[in-house]
This record gives C-alpha cells, structure tokens and sequence, in this order.
C-alpha cells in the first residue's frame, strides 16, 4: 500500500496544475485578500483578518490539492485501464483506494503549511500558543479528508473529460458558499444556511474557533463525518458498480 | 525444443479424464456470458493441465477477450465455473500465483518504468529483484523513461514485466503482440520463451495462426462463444484438410491429374494448377511419380481462415 502512496504522490508533484492551483494561487490570493482587507474587522476582537483569511486560504489550497489528486486521475485511470491493470495485481482494491485517499491528503499538507508560513512572515500572524499551530494543521488536515471522499466519489461516477470542470465548478462552490472568499456573516440568510451545511464551512471553521480562542463545537466535526459517509457510500457504490461492468 | 515436443505427447495420450485436480491449472465449467442480447460465451468447457501452453485462437468477436476476462476475475459468469490451481481467479490473483496481460491495460501516466517496476516489485509475492525484471522484460536503458512516453511494444514489455512480477506459475495473454512491428513481436516471444521454459502454464489468445503455431502446445479454437477445435496445429490442419499443392504444367498434361492419390480436387487456370488434397505426402509422391511435366511446384498450408473456415462449415 506505502509503494502505491508513493506512486499517486510522485504522479500529483509532477503535475504542474498541483503546483499552481493547489500551493501558489492560495498564497496569491492570501496576500492579495490579507492586503486589501488587512485593515478591517472580523468582529472579533480576538482574531484579525490576516489570521482568519489565513486559515480560508489554507482550506482552499488543502480543498484543490485533494480533489484535483482524486476526481480527475481516478477517472483518467479508469477510462485508460489502469484500474483493470491493477485488479490484475496482487493488491486489494479498497488498499488502492485508501492509499489515493492518503496520498490526497497527505498533498494537502505543502498547501496549507506554505499559506501559514506566508501569513507568519509577510503578514505576521501569530498565534497565542505554538501547539495552537500543530492542532490548525491536524485540524484543516483532517477537514480535507470528506472533501478527497467527494473527489473519489466523483472520479467513479463520470469520466474524464468531464471530472475536471465539475470538480472545479464543485470547488468553486464550495469555496464562495462555504465562507472561504468572504465572511460567511455578510451573506443573504438563505445562503448562509446552505453554507454553514457545506463540509468547506465546518472544516474551516474548525480553524477559525481556534484561533479564535473559542471552544471546539462539535456539530462541525459532525457534520464533516456526515459527508464523509456520505461521500464514502457514493464512492463505494460506484467503484462496486465499475467493478462488475466489462 | 525437447521439452515442447515432449508436453504434446503427454497431452495427446492424457485424453481420458483421470488427471487430478493437482496438475489442472484452469477449468472452466458451463462457463457462460451474455451481454444484453448477444451470448459471447456459450457453455464453454476447457482443462489446462500444468505446463501447457495453449492458444486460444479466433476471429474477432469469438469471445477470446470475454473468456479471459472472466478466468481473470474481471468479469463475473452469467452462469458455469472457473477454477484457477484450485481457487477462484481473484484469490489466484492476490496469491500473485496468475499474472496476466491485457490488450488495454493502461499503465499510470506521470511516473517513470523504473518507478511503476519499484511499486510491483514491492507487492509481497515478487521474488524478483528490478535488475532481474527489466533483464527478463527487455527494458534495459528504458528505466527512467516516463510510462505514458513508450512506444507500442515498449509498453507491451512494460505490460510484460507487471505480469511476471509475481513468478506466476500461469501466465495469461490477451492478444500480446496486436500493437508490435515485426522485429518486437520477435522479441517479445523470446522473452516469453525464456520465462516459460520452467514449465510454466500459458493461456495465450490472438489471431495470428504462425504464433500458435510457433508457440503453442495445443490450439483451442473458439467461434461464437463456442469450442470449435481443440488440438495442436498439426491436428488441426490435418482435420481441415485443406492443404494444396500449387504448380505450372503443360495443359495437354493436366487430364491424369484427379486419379492422383489423395487428391480431392483439381483447380485449373491455363497453366496454374491447384490440387487440394487429404494427405500432402502421398499426394507430392504421386506426383513426382507421375509423367506430369510440371514446374514451380508449391505446397501450402491452410492459414487460420481456412481451417476456421473449414471447421465451423463442417457443421459444427
């Protein structure tokens, strides 16, 4: 299973998309959002823009680097015939499976460290106990993992030349209603409430009670376990499906 | 050479059914697949004992692809049974104790040979080192190319090399050699040889009658999902009975020619003649025999379309 991680791990480095949507244009989009708005307030006395903006971007870059090393290869894999290669080798096909999952996710790792480390030194952000760093990371880490599920759920469902642009329309999606842009207080109501359901909202939000100094809730993490099993059912319904047909 | 010659006798004198489950490498039973209307697969019944190498031969559409996909686990029966060394195809698989190669099995784009090499070699049941499986494979000096920038048959030994990875004692083909030029096919088949010569079990489908011929032990040929012939090559040309004797004569001289011994038909056109005959030996015997003045003398063998041809239209 470690030697497939590092095949599906080598293969999303390589890719110049990874680099470019996943690490850099989160960092662009930080600076550019922490300058221009850097000033404001977050209506939090205990938390500035450049921190709370830090963690958006961080969940922006995670949420790409786990959708792009999923959706689009497994549906590339299946239509070139890989995935029926590997039924042909002596390994299971639910190890392939969480070895892509864990591969995702490990991918989101460079995408949030690198926007923290951005905030620290361009912006310096800081936090008000170090180990408040290590439960952000593990936090926004964790966060990822109901999105790569959406990832795989959608590489098994449709095909190749259409898993990209939904993904990235999904992306989107997610990013705007889930608060990740802007504030998700200074929406209209009604879409507020989509938001606060949206797996983007509750793993960021994780970040920013945090940071925040607030207590951990616990609807967030529940609702985030709600769309992994959603997503998990979706995925094994369709890998299961694929796996009977020719 | 010795060895081969020595495997079709055994098979020829094992006809009765007495073999243990111990030498069988593949059964299928009633084996059946249908795809909406159209049965691809009909009742089909076939023992591979241990060390054969057998081809499975057939047009296109004859349910070659089918057969193996389902001795591969990657296709479910409608309805019969396959066994592989006793398990079914998936444990066979995961024991790493059948290896197979696809006609479309794509490899992970973005990584390079001797990357995808490190990966399969890392699966518990390769006994291999990656200098040993570049060696058997032939891909010496292509280790650092990237897979999804090979040529047609570098990727066919690329194919190769995942297939054998795991030492499997059977080895399942699915038209190899469809995507080669002439000299690769040539190669590939030595390296194929060389990998079987331990008394390896070879399942091999494909088109191309001269590579049954060359490599194969015994031929199964199939047409509609069916079993149509199952023999080694001699057999099956001799059953065919088509093999014709090709020469130039004087056309004052071609009268005598249908008492010839074993001819069943005599073409003519001018000169050009062409007897088609029951038993080649007797036939060219009577000939050099006979007054006949005749030239260019040529005997050919019924190619795959003949025989299929002869076959399937002998009421089968």
């Amino acid at each position: 299973m470690t030697s497939y991680l590092r095949l599906e791990v080598l293969r999303a480095l390589r890719d110049p998309k990874y680099l470019i949507l996943a690490v850099l244009a989160p960092i662009g989009f930080y600076l550019l959002f922490a300058t221009l708005f850097g000033g404001q307030s977050t209506g939090s006395a205990h938390i500035t823009v450049q921190a709370a903006l830090m963690v958006s971007m961080s969940m922006y870059g995670a949420m790409w680097a786990v959708m792009s090393a999923t959706g689009p290869r497994i549906a590339q894999d299946r239509t070139i015939g890989w995935t029926r290669q590997m039924r042909l080798l002596p390994i299971r096909t639910a190890n392939t499976l969480i070895a892509r999952l864990i591969a995702a996710v490990a991918l989101a790792g460079p995408a949030i460290v690198l926007v923290m480390l951005t905030a620290v030194f361009a912006k310096g952000v800081t936090l008000d106990d170090a180990w408040r760093w290590a439960v952000l990371l593990a936090l926004l880490w964790l966060g990822s993992i109901p999105i790569a599920l959406l990832g795989i759920a959608i590489g098994y469902s449709i095909g190749p030349e259409v898993a990209f642009g939904v993904l990235y329309a999904l992306y989107l999606a997610l990013s705007a209603l889930g608060g990740l842009w802007m504030p998700i207080s200074i929406m209209p109501s009604g879409m507020q409430a989509v938001g606060k359901l949206l797996p983007s909202y509750r793993a960021a939000s994780m970040g920013w009670r945090l940071i925040g100094g607030k207590p951990f809730d616990a609807s967030d993490a529940l609702i985030l376990v709600g769309w992994a099993v959603v997503f998990s059912l979706v995925a094994l319904f369709f890998a299961s499906r694929r796996a009977n047909s020719r | 050479m010795m060895v081969r010659e020595r495997k079709t006798e055994r098979r020829a004198d094992s006809d009765s059914r007495d073999t243990t489950d111990a030498t069988v490498a593949v059964r299928f039973e009633g084996l059946t697949k249908h795809f909406g209307g159209v049965c691809a697969v009909d009742h089909l019944d076939l023992e591979i004992r241990q060390g054969e190498t057998v081809a499975l031969l057939g047009p296109n559409g004859a349910g070659k692809t089918t057969t193996v996909s389902m001795l591969l686990g990657l296709l479910a029966p409608d309805a019969g049974d396959v066994s592989v060394l006793g398990m079914s195809p998936e444990a066979a698989i995961q024991s790493g104790r059948i290896g197979a190669m696809l006609q479309e099995g794509g490899l992970m784009p973005g990584i390079s040979i001797g990357e995808l090499l490190n990966f399969v070699l890392a699966l518990r049941t390769s006994p291999f080192t990656r200098a040993q499986l570049v060696a058997m494979a032939g891909l010496d000096g292509l280790e650092r190319r990237r897979v999804d920038r090979l040529s047609g048959g570098q990727t066919q030994r690329l194919r190769f090399a995942l297939a054998i990875a795991s030492e499997p004692e059977i080895l399942v083909l699915d038209e190899p050699t469809a995507a080669m030029d002439v000299e690769a096919r040539h190669n590939f088949w030595a390296n194929m040889r060389s990998y079987t010569s331990a008394g390896r079990t070879v399942l091999f489908a494909t088109h191309y009658l001269e590579e049954a011929e060359a490599f194969a032990s015994r031929v199964v040929i199939i047409s509609r999902g069916r079993i149509v012939a199952d023999g080694t090559v001699a057999e099956l040309k001799r059953r065919a009975g088509a093999q014709t004797v090709h020469f130039l004569a004087d056309e004052r001289a071609q009268a005598s020619l249908s008492g010839l011994a074993g001819v069943s038909r005599v073409e003519r056109q001018g000169e050009r003649v062409t007897l088609t005959t029951n038993d080649i030996d007797t036939t060219v015997r009577a000939l050099v025999g006979s007054h006949v003045d005749w030239r260019n003398l040529e005997v050919r063998s019924p190619n795959l379309d003949d025989i299929f041809m002869a076959l399937v239209s002998n009421g089968q």
